[in-house]
């Protein structure tokens, strides 16, 4: 008996239950088309003052005060992009400055670093050379030296070989025209005298 | 040489070399030719003879051969031949051209000493100063004032080496 109350109960509370969702979404059906109705007409009416509010000649004003301000903007902003451009050419001629000045520097140390190599080079090779030259030269004088000493001795040994005939020549030289033949008969007769023996020996055996 | 034949002839004192030997020879040539030619013309030509030189004039005046005569032109010129043949010629230089007679006292000399036939030639060395330079065939005597003073050449060193210091 109590489940079919039971029963009984739980039948009447699910009834109950759909029919009060049911007025409930009646309600809500009604409500809703009536609101939509409403709103149209606010929109309506706000269609209305703005474009009483919003004629042409505030859409004009509101049009120059938008270029206005447009061309304030534009102008800061062209004030401005200037300004970041000067700065930028600015920074861009300070930064290819001192780019281009530490570039000519390194090839300028580069230059002066090869003309200094250069210059010790060629300083080394003359240093070489005038080394090579004065031991050259050293040698050469040695040697000329020595060459002239010899030919000294030589000139020297020459002279004291010869210089008993060069006397003897000078002296024949000198007086041979002096003397007259005629003078010289007694020294002639003489010395065949002395070679009488061996001139006679050679007559005789040699014809 | 021949010693009949310089016994026969003699050389006088200016017949000095060959040269003057052949001079003679030919100039008694000249004078054979010209008595020969005389002797083959016909009679009665007028004929002056060719006057001889005073070499031959001496040599035939020393040898006393009359040159008229051709077998005394005959001897003369065989002995002209044989001594230029057989003359020991010796020749001697001097510094300077001798004169005549200077050349007369050396052949003199030549003849007395050495042999009677020598022929000299002379030549000049002025280089030699004084004195003279005797050649034979095979040998040569510098008998010069050039060679003395080459043979002095020692002694003359040591003055030379010794004058510096003052030596004498």
């Amino acid at each position: 008996m109590t489940i079919w109350w039971l029963i009984l109960i739980l039948g009447s509370l699910g009834a109950g239950a759909l029919a009060f969702i049911w007025l409930a979404a009646r309600l809500a059906k009604l409500s809703s088309a009536g609101h939509k109705s409403a709103e149209e007409s606010l929109q309506d009416a706000a269609k209305e003052d703005v474009e009483h509010i919003f004629n042409d000649e505030f859409r004009e004003e509101l049009r120059n005060r938008g270029r206005l301000h447009f061309e304030k903007i534009i102008g800061e902003n062209a004030m401005f992009l200037q300004q970041d451009l000067r700065l930028t050419t600015s920074q861009l001629n300070d930064y290819m400055k001192a780019e281009i000045t530490r570039k000519l520097q390194e090839e300028f140390n580069k230059y002066e670093q090869s003309i200094m190599d250069a210059k010790q080079l060629a300083i080394d090779s003359i240093q070489k050379t005038n080394a090579a030259i004065e031991e050259q030269r050293q040698t050469l004088g040695q040697q000329v030296k020595s060459e002239i000493d010899a030919e000294k001795l030589q000139l020297v040994k020459h002279l004291e070989m010869h210089m008993a005939e060069i006397i003897n020549h000078y002296v024949l030289a000198a007086i041979g025209d002096q003397i007259d033949l005629s003078d010289q008969l007694e020294y002639i007769l003489n010395a065949l005298e002395t070679n009488k023996q061996a001139i006679l020996e050679d007559v005789r055996n040699g014809s | 040489m021949d010693h009949e034949h310089s016994q026969v002839f003699v050389l006088p004192a200016l017949i000095v070399g060959p040269v003057d030997i052949i001079r003679l020879r030919r100039e008694l040539e000249a004078l054979d030719d010209f008595l020969h030619e005389a002797e083959l013309r016909p009679s009665g030509g007028a004929q002056s003879l060719p006057k001889l030189s005073r070499f031959l004039d001496a040599v035939a005046n020393q040898n006393g051969l009359n040159l008229l005569h051709s077998t005394d032109r005959s001897a003369l010129m065989v002995a002209l031949e044989r001594t230029l043949k057989e003359a020991p010629v010796i020749h001697i230089s001097f510094s300077s051209d001798p004169s005549s007679a200077f050349t007369a006292k050396i052949i003199a000399w030549f003849r007395t000493n050495i042999d009677p036939m020598v022929l000299l030639q002379i030549g000049l060395q002025p280089n030699i100063a004084a004195g003279c330079v005797v050649r034979t065939a095979n040998h040569s005597y510098d008998l010069s004032l050039r060679k003395f003073f080459d043979k002095q050449k020692l002694l003359l060193i040591q003055k030379l080496e010794g004058a510096p210091s003052g030596e004498r």
